[in-house]
């Protein structure tokens, strides 16, 4: 596939992309082939362990892209500040280098550490091995070629310029193929579950899985100029492009930023509290809450556009009334800590998922503060949708995050703890203080704009040019590049840590960590 | 905490054995699970969650009733208060409006001299000005008005086209190269000329603002030949006589010699845009006046 | 009881992938089809022109340089946004972009109603360095764009967007190249055909300041003039209250 995308190629673009396809094709040809060349005879025992090869690797690449994420987050928050920062080329231009930031950290980062986990998650409570040995390669590193596509065309300037589904044709194309693959993967382990019951992590997991194929089919419906080229033009037009695009954009949040990490919460925060998640029927509420209510709130983001008044509306009252099951979610995550609590004082790890549950729940009931409209015509352009944004993404996403990796990597080393406790101290409070800085400070700039903009004098004059809202915001970006410098250094410590664990592993004692040879539940 | 007796009977105890652990830190029992490790209790729904869903659906429907809300195939439902965007906008516009007129109406007319005497309702104007010269001017000719490398200085006393606020708002309703009824100034392309010749011609021209330029030299001789019949005898004209004085600081362009002798080469036609479609004519003639005041403003 | 549903359905995997579909398909339905359908939503003004070969090229360098991340192209329908940018927009005016570009940031100002604010000199300076124009400006420099403009792709896009429904015929695509550069050169030999082609609506200038060469920055300026110049519709809907 690679070598006819690179030979037919009419672009530069695609011609990089197909050769970028064509090596890793071949490269991993000659790795397969290597290994069943000179494999020793299969292990009989195989079956006995869970497949933890790919959520390694899948862990390995989170932290990858974390960086790259993280150091375009910090440079875009940097040229914000010093616009000159930056060379005079293309390729290192605020506009381009912005789309590299959200797609290199929400499906880099935030999509590896997803499907990573999953794949933990999904044999433990399923007490079953993967059903297949290769397809968890195919589906890793097949998202992590879409990721490489996606983050390399921005930079030579192919976009489809859809926030957080800029990728072109090509890339969502292949993204399909990968996660028809990821569901039956998905769905084969399931049915070889040892208990009757599917636990409410894989429900989320399940829904981020569907949801998200649903959402990205209907969104990326396009036209490609030439089927040698990667320019395409959307099919959607207008108003209904814009309500399809947050209809997509909205539930990316809904259905990869929170319902994947709710999956991640619910497995990881009971295991390392020794706690029973608080209450089984919450969960029930919230899961279906979640589920339902998401999918139409999308409007909210196109509040006083040209979009309809009537769907603005439908888009407002179901935000408010999404904050009820959210907030379940974060009461049952927080209520599991009950008598916890000595732990989250001194475990730093579990320490990181309890904020990330506060987080949560404070960004939710932002998110549905933002939603209702006259709020929304002061925050909506602004940067407190940034704010807002980062307390979801910083203080939720990356901190849970940070809490599963601390609680897999030293279980897949064997070991106890990390191997360096201590740093993981560290980096909860960088982590923490950084959040704070970024998140207090979009605050601040995102009011101010807003306020800027609408401030009329008494003689009914408007009070302020553009110009000086600009102005007013260079503290502002100051203190948020600082923040942001604060949580990619905490990032850069927890990399380091977990090379120095899974460096230092021990043999792992398998008898409580392995499946349940019994019959399938279904 | 009620508790049915028959264990079977709660959903969530396991329907085979009826066994459900306790847990001793909460006192509720466990569903009766365990995914590799993983319980969960079953604790009772809260009442707060329902009454909190409760509450938020009561709003959503409050909401359906009195707004536009749901879609009926080719049309919707319009709600009680029937409210339209297009209209809110148009209301809330006409109220700022409305309270703006309560001054802005004096400078329809314009008597400019009276409108610059009256203090109070200079105070209320300017502001308003300064915010319209920031947001359409000032990208051009500076925020203070400084102007820059083809765009006109407006703080100095010397104008192009005249500094009474009448012309000044003129000259912004219509704009210069702008539409078909703009004022006109077009610098013709001399680049049939001999270099030798342009490069003469910029020598003398360069030197006119400080009023060193000799008289008799072969830059002048070409300039009367070539540049008179717009610049006037010396280059004192005006744009009002055809073309700007090149003896005063009213420059667009630059007054050194490269620069005149790219003039010369590609001719020159500044672009201000006419603001009369943009702007209300009581915004023109205050931009106007507070333009007409730069020279003043300035320290 | 409904509990007990739910007690049967999270043990059938399948049951589960259905029951989620549906939930999920409710809300995006009930409120993306009637947009195509609702009579006022999909009306289309009759005087709104697509954009020209040059134009469209300078959208796509737009959106490649992700001019849209900081620059929206929607004035909501507010007073002070209505006060600082012009008429409100509405729906039909985007009814030609495939993909809308209205943002959802403001790092600067938006561009819905640029077309014609500024001079095309302006334009270039400041897109070649936005503060020697506006010191304040926090605005990236775009010096490369004084490339020359790769036209060969523009039939095939014209072609594309025809498939989708715009009015571009055969002739437009065919003379796509020849249009971009007769645009950017007036009085050239193109003249007359790309007057034929796209009458006499779109503006004709060499907007990077030199005819003789097909730049980047000329299809850039030409698009950022074109913005709300396509229709009237705006004007109308406000007639008698906006500036
Ligand atoms: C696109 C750039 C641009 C913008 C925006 C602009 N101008 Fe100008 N303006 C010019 C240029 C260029 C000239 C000189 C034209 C020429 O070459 O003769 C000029 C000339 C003028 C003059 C005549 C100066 C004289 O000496 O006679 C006035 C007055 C003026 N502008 C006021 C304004 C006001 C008020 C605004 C805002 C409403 C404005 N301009 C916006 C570019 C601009
Ligand atoms: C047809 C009339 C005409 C003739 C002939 C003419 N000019 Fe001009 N000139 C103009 C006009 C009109 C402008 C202002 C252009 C503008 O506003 O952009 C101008 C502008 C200039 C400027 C720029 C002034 C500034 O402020 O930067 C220079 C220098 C100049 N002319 C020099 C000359 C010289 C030297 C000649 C003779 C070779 C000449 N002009 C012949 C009409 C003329
Ligand atoms: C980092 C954010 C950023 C990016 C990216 C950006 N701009 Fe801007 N833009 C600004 C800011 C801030 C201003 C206001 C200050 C100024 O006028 O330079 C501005 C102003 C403008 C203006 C003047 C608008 C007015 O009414 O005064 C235009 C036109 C413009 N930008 C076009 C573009 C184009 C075209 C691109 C992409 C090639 C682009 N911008 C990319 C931030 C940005
Ligand atoms: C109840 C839950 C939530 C609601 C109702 C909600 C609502 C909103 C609203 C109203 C906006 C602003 C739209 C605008 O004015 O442009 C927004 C933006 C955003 N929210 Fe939330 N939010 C919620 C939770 C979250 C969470 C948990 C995250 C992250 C993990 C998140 C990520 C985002 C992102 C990324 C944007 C920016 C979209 C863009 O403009 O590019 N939201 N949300
Ligand atoms: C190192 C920490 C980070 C820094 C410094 C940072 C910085 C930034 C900056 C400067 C922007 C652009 C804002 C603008 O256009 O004005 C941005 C946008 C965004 N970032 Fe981050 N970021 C960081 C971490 C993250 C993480 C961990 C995530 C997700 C998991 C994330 C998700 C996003 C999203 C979704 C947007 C788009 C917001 C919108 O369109 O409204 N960021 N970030
Ligand atoms: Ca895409
Ligand atoms: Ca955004
Ligand atoms: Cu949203």
């Amino acid at each position: 596939m690679g070598l006819a995308m690179a030979a037919l190629a009419r672009d530069s673009v695609m011609a990089l992309h197909g050769t970028m396809a064509l090596v890793l094709g071949l490269g991993l040809v000659f790795r397969l082939g290597g290994v069943l060349y000179d494999a020793p005879p299969a292990d009989p025992d195989r079956v006995l362990r869970y497949d933890d090869g790919p959520t390694r690797f899948g862990i390995w690449m989170t932290l990858a892209w974390a960086m790259v994420g993280m150091v375009a987050g910090v440079w875009v928050a940097a040229l914000l500040y010093w616009p000159e920062a930056t060379p005079p080329w293309p390729a290192t231009s605020f506009g381009r280098l912005r789309p590299v930031h959200t797609t290199g950290i929400i499906f880099g980062f935030g999509g590896n550490a997803l499907i990573a986990t999953s794949f933990w998650v999904l044999q433990r409570t399923s007490r079953a091995r993967l059903a297949d040995a290769l397809s968890p390669w195919v589906v890793l590193i097949g998202y992590n070629l879409f990721c490489a596509w996606a983050v390399t065309g921005y930079l030579m300037g192919a976009t489809q310029s859809k926030e957080y589904a800029e990728a072109e044709w090509y890339a969502d194309l292949w993204l399909v193929a990968v996660w028809v693959l990821y569901f039956t993967l998905y769905m084969r382990t399931l049915a070889r579950r040892a208990e009757p019951h599917i636990y409410v992590a894989n429900w989320y997991y399940l829904a981020f899985i569907l949801v998200v194929a649903m959402l990205h089919i209907v969104n990326n419906i396009a036209l490609p100029v030439s089927w040698a080229g990667s320019k395409s033009y959307t099919v959607w037009a207008g108003v209904q492009d814009a309500m399809i695009q947050w209809w997509y954009g909205h539930n990316a949040v809904a259905f990869f930023l929170t319902a994947g990490f709710l999956g991640m919460l619910y497995y990881f925060l009971p295991v390392r509290a020794g706690r029973p998640i608080w209450s089984y029927r919450l969960s029930i509420l919230s899961f279906w809450g979640i589920v339902f209510f998401y999918i139409w709130v999308g409007s909210h983001h196109l509040h006083y556009t040209a979009l309809p008044y009537w769907v603005q509306t439908l888009g407002m009252t179901f935000s408010v009334m999404l904050l009820v099951p959210s907030w379940a979610s974060a009461g049952n995550a927080i209520a599991t800590l009950n008598g916890a609590w000595g732990k989250v004082r001194d475990d730093a790890t579990l320490r990181f998922m309890f904020v990330a549950a506060v987080f949560y729940g404070l960004s939710t009931f932002e998110g549905s503060f933002l939603a209702i409209r006259p709020v929304n015509s002061l925050s909506h352009y602004t940067d407190w949708t940034v704010g807002h944004v980062h307390s979801g993404t910083l203080g939720w996403v990356a901190m849970i995050i940070f809490g599963a990796i601390y609680t897999l990597v030293p279980q897949m080393a064997g070991r106890e703890t990390m191997a360096w406790p201590k740093a993981v101290e560290w980096h909860f409070w960088l982590a923490v203080l950084g959040t704070l800085v970024y998140v207090i400070a979009m605050w601040n700039a995102g009011i101010t704009q807003g306020l800027m903009w609408r401030a009329y004098d008494a003689n009914g004059a408007l009070s302020y040019s553009f110009l000086e809202s600009v102005q007013a915001m260079a503290p502002y970006y100051l203190l948020r590049a600082m923040g942001g410098a604060m949580f990619l250094t905490g990032a850069v410590i927890c990399t380091l840590n977990c090379r120095a664990t899974l460096r230092a592993s021990r043999s792992r004692d398998l008898q409580n960590d392995r499946p349940l040879v019994a019959q399938a539940a279904e | 905490m009620t508790r049915t007796s028959d264990p079977h009977d709660l959903p969530g105890a396991d329907p085979h054995t009826g066994n459900r652990l306790i847990d001793p830190v909460t006192g509720y029992d466990t569903t009766g699970h365990d995914w590799g490790g993983i319980q969960e209790l079953n604790t009772p729904f809260p009442k707060i969650a329902a009454i909190a869903l409760l509450l938020t659906f009561i709003y959503a429907v409050i909401a359906w009733i009195l707004l536009p809300a749901w879609p009926t195939g080719r049309d919707y439902t319009r709600g009680l208060w029937g409210l339209d965007q297009g209209r809110m906008a148009r209301d809330g516009y006409q109220a700022v409006d409305t309270v703006r007129q309560g001054w802005l109406t004096h400078f329809t007319t314009p008597d400019f001299a009276a409108l610059k005497s009256d203090p109070l309702l200079m105070a209320q104007a300017m502001p308003a000005a300064a915010r319209l010269f920031a947001d359409n001017c000032a990208a051009c000719h500076g925020a203070a008005g400084a102007g820059g490398p083809g765009f006109p200085a407006l703080d100095d006393a010397d104008w192009l086209w005249g500094g009474e606020p009448e012309t000044v708002a003129e000259t912004i309703a219509i704009g210069i190269n702008a539409a078909e009824d703009s004022r006109v100034a077009e610098m013709p392309v001399f680049d049939w000329l001999e270099p030798a010749d342009r490069q003469a011609l910029a020598t003398h021209v360069a030197a006119l603002p400080k009023g060193e330029a000799p008289a008799d030299s072969p830059g002048a001789a070409l300039f009367a030949e070539n540049c008179a019949s717009c610049h006037g005898d010396g280059g004192t004209g005006g744009l009002m006589a055809g073309a700007p004085s090149l003896t005063d600081d009213a420059v667009i362009y630059g007054q050194d010699e490269a620069t005149i002798l790219t003039t010369l080469k590609q001719g020159r036609r500044g672009f201000m845009p006419a603001w009369n479609q943009r702007l209300t004519p009581a915004e023109v003639n205050l931009l106007a006046l507070y333009v007409s005041t730069l020279p003043e403003a300035k320290p | 009881m409904v509990l007990r549903l739910h007690y049967n359905l999270e043990k059938l995997s399948m049951g589960l992938v259905g029951a989620i579909i549906l939930a999920a398909s409710v809300g995006g339905l009930v409120e993306i089809a009637p947009l195509f359908t609702i009579d006022e939503t999909v009306e289309i003004p009759a005087d709104l022109r697509p954009l020209t070969p040059l134009e469209l090229a300078g959208r796509e360098i737009y959106m490649r340089e992700g001019c849209y991340a900081c620059h929206s192209q929607m004035v909501r329908s507010l007073a002070d946004e209505i006060d600082r940018y012009g008429p409100y927009s509405l729906a039909s005016e985007s009814a030609y972009d495939h993909p809308m570009l209205w943002g959802s940031k403001r790092t600067g100002p938006d561009l819905a109603r640029l077309g014609g604010k500024y001079s095309d000199a302006w334009q270039v300076a400041h897109l070649t360095d936005p503060r020697a124009v506006v010191p304040a400006s926090i605005m990236p420099a775009y010096p490369w764009l004084m490339q020359p403009l790769d036209t060969s792709g523009l039939p095939g896009a014209l072609a594309t967007l025809a498939r989708l429904g715009l009015p571009y015929d055969e002739a437009m695509i065919a003379g796509a190249e020849a249009d971009a550069r007769a645009q950017a050169a007036p009085d050239g030999a193109g003249t007359d055909a790309f007057r034929e082609r796209h009458g006499d609506r779109p503006v004709q200038r060499a907007f990077d300041g030199d005819p003789s060469r097909l730049t980047e920055m000329d299809a850039v300026v030409a698009y950022l003039q074109s913005l709300g110049t396509q229709t009237e519709a705006a004007r109308l809907a406000q007639e008698g209250t906006a500036p």
